[in-house]
């Protein structure tokens, strides 16, 4: 049975003329001997015949178009995915920033400080003590006593200084020396005192010896950072009161000019403790300003450590006899000028600035983080001797205005005058004598006490347009001539009319 | 890009050898994009055929013969030229058609008899006289590993070793096979004789 399943599939690949010559010959052998078989190979040929039967399809002449804009058609397809894998990647990641940020909120305010961290860092680094990048001088530490101001380097370009603004509150300036006051203080003063010059030594080693507990309180380096201390301030007032102390005992007649109240003990006795304290503190919080922000943070000056290093660095330099490098500070300001302004006002400051000035309004908390509530006992003080000075060594006038009137005083050669004008009555002599007698024209060469305080300019009743046109002397004493002149010339014109002319004037000496 | 003068070379049916699809191949992998639209032109017909008779539906050719072109582009750039490319088209064909018998008659399990275009040994017997419509009535009522060898044989003209080199088995079972299919053939069309000798 199963040879002639075999026989029969050889039969039909005899049909097909796949066999082998052996297995032809064989098929052919059995194909001579049986009928059946014959028969078969009949049967089979018109099976595969009807194959030739079968039409074929018809040609299909948009069959590459078609398959062609299928290919393409599924390029595009892919091409658009890839086209879109950019804006998945970002929904991507937006995702995934806004699962890290619900479940750690404050990542983002953690690189803002960290970043913050690392600029001011940057800022931080070399700081050095004003003192001795500036090369300080007992002059520059009077001045600073007395004026409010220090120079921040060696070239004296730019200045620090310090002040109150009406409602008390600190605020300091960098300012170019073009806008300095330039003032003699420290030689002014000791003509003041008249001290000999036995005296002055006492007073300078007196100063001397701030120099070192200023170190750390004004620091900058080559980057144009200044860090300022917020207790410089009270070392102003505190070198300040002390001075006075000192002087009260070097020359007690010239002291009670400038403080005729004189000092208590128990003033002394808080001068001596405010010092005490100050120089005990080190105080780590600075306000630093840098040429890009100004922000508050904290900084650990080691003045030993300092000390050390600058030693080291003396020997290395002797030994290598090379220079200092000098460095100048050059901080220049626009209005793009930044600070780090935060949400919390407490750590902001408001800045004002110009082309020559950057004003740094300090909020008040900034100051003293050492409480010395003593300080507020000397402060009248100060401020009595400090205004007395600038009338005696500086022949600035005092001028008192009243609704009635003004009051002017004037110090010349130990002599103390005064004026009195009334509003009331138009008293055209007063001041025409007042212009005889008080030689005002000398006022143009006294600025105010406080750079910039506009204040006293309106104290000296000298509108600021009147001021500058005759700020020129030849020419603001012409004017004044003839508005003398011009005012007898009135004088007697009213007198001629019965008007009621007061005059008072008053001229005492005072010892 | 070829040549006109070789398109049109390469576009002459009549002998086809290995080097003819080899050097189109090549020009493909190469980079021209046109070389797979004249290897398309010349194998197209006979791919659409072998389509057109095992799956009985002439609806179904392109659909197919698109999906087999498609596989072979997205694969041309990995043909090892170790056969000739019609084997490896017509066994991709195949498979194809396979694939689809393959899912219509699962879905013969669960659809109406009468339903779209099937075709099976079900279905209703031919009415019109047309012989070739007879045969290829007769040839998809075969079983798919009968059916195939058989089309390939005696329709298409292959010779067993190519049709075991598509269908990838033994030159034995290639020679059961279509013996088998050509008696089953036979058995099928035993009640149209009358019909397919007038």
């Amino acid at each position: 049975m199963k040879k002639d399943l075999q026989n029969l599939e050889l039969l039909s690949a005899y049909l097909d003329n796949e066999l082998t010559q052996s297995e032809k010959a064989e098929v052919e052998k059995l194909l001579v001997s049986s009928l059946e078989m014959q028969k078969k190979l009949e049967d089979l040929k018109k099976v595969k015949q009807l194959g030739n039967n079968v039409k074929r399809i018809p040609e299909s002449p948009y069959f590459e178009t078609r398959l062609m804009a299928s290919i393409e058609g599924q390029k595009n397809e892919s091409s658009r995915i890839k086209r879109w894998m950019p804006a998945a990647a970002l929904a991507i990641v937006t995702i995934v920033i806004m699962v890290v940020m619900k479940f750690n909120p404050g990542l983002i305010d953690k690189m803002w400080e960290d970043q913050k961290v690392a600029v001011a860092g940057f800022y931080k680094e070399n700081l050095q003590p004003v003192l001795l990048a500036a090369n300080l001088t007992n002059e520059d530490v009077f001045n600073f006593a007395f004026n409010n101001e220090l120079p921040l380097d060696n070239t004296r370009k730019k200045y620090l200084l310090l002040g109150y603004d009406d409602s008390g509150k600190e605020f300091f300036e960098i300012r170019s020396s073009d806008h300095k006051v330039k003032r003699e203080s420290y030689n002014e003063f000791i003509s003041a005192m008249n001290l000999d010059p036995g005296q002055k030594k006492t007073v300078d080693s007196i100063i001397g010896s701030y120099s070192k507990a200023l170190e750390g309180q004004l620091l900058v380096n080559d980057k144009n950072t200044i860090a300022i201390n917020p207790n410089l301030w009270n070392y102003r007032k505190a070198i300040f009161a002390d001075l006075l102390v000192a002087s009260e005992k070097l020359n007690k007649i010239k002291f009670d000019r400038i403080v005729p109240a004189g000092i208590t003990n128990a003033e002394k006795v808080v001068v001596v403790n405010t010092l005490e304290k100050l120089k005990n503190t080190s105080g780590d919080q600075y306000i630093f300003v840098t040429p890009d922000s100004i922000f508050a943070g904290t900084y650990e000056f080691n003045s030993e450590l300092f000390e050390k290093e600058m030693k080291e660095l003396d020997k290395q330099i002797k030994f290598n006899e090379e220079k200092i490098k000098q460095f100048t500070i050059n901080i220049r300001y626009d209005s793009s000028f930044m600070n780090f302004a935060d949400d919390d006002t407490k750590h902001s400051f408001r800045i004002i600035v110009d082309s020559n000035i950057c004003r740094v309004d300090i909020p008040e908390h900034q100051i003293p983080e050492i409480p010395i509530p003593e300080m507020a006992t000397i402060e009248p003080l100060i401020e009595q001797a400090t205004n007395n000075i600038h009338f005696y060594a500086y022949k600035i006038p005092k001028i008192e205005k009243s609704e009635s009137g003004i009051k002017i005083e004037y110090y010349n050669d130990d002599s103390v005058y005064s004026y009195v004008v009334d509003y009331d009555m138009l008293n055209m002599d007063s001041i025409a004598s007042a212009n005889s007698g008080t030689d005002l024209y000398n006022l143009s060469k006294f600025k105010p006490v406080k750079p910039f305080d506009d204040t006293m300019l309106i104290k000296y009743q000298f509108d600021r347009d009147y001021y500058h046109r005759y700020y020129s002397d030849d020419e603001f004493k012409k004017q004044m001539e003839e508005l003398q002149k011009e005012l007898q010339q009135l004088s007697e014109e009213m007198k001629n009319q019965s008007i009621k002319v007061h005059t008072e004037v008053t001229k005492s000496r005072k010892k | 890009m070829i040549s006109n003068e070789k398109e049109k070379d390469l576009q002459q049916p009549q002998i086809l050898s290995i080097d003819d699809d080899y050097s189109i191949i090549r020009h493909f992998i190469d980079g021209d994009k046109s070389a797979f639209q004249v290897l398309v032109k010349r194998h197209k017909e006979k791919v659409r055929n072998i389509i057109y008779i095992t799956m009985n539906n002439s609806a179904l050719v392109d659909d197919i013969a698109q999906d087999v072109f498609i596989t072979v582009y997205r694969n041309l750039k990995h043909f090892r030229f170790e056969s000739q490319f019609t084997t490896w088209l017509y066994r991709i064909t195949v498979n194809r058609c396979k694939d689809y018998l393959r899912k219509m008659n699962v879905r013969k399990i669960f659809s109406p008899i009468e339903d779209g275009y099937e075709v099976s040994e079900y279905s209703t017997p031919v009415e019109n006289n047309d012989v070739s419509r007879i045969v290829m009535d007769a040839i998809s009522k075969l079983p798919t590993k009968l059916r195939m060898p058989l089309i390939l044989k005696d329709i298409e003209g292959f010779s067993y070793q190519e049709i075991s080199e598509t269908l990838n088995c033994e030159m034995g079972t290639v020679k059961s096979r279509i013996f088998r299919g050509r008696e089953k053939l036979k058995e099928i069309l035993q009640p149209l004789e009358k019909e397919l000798m007038n």
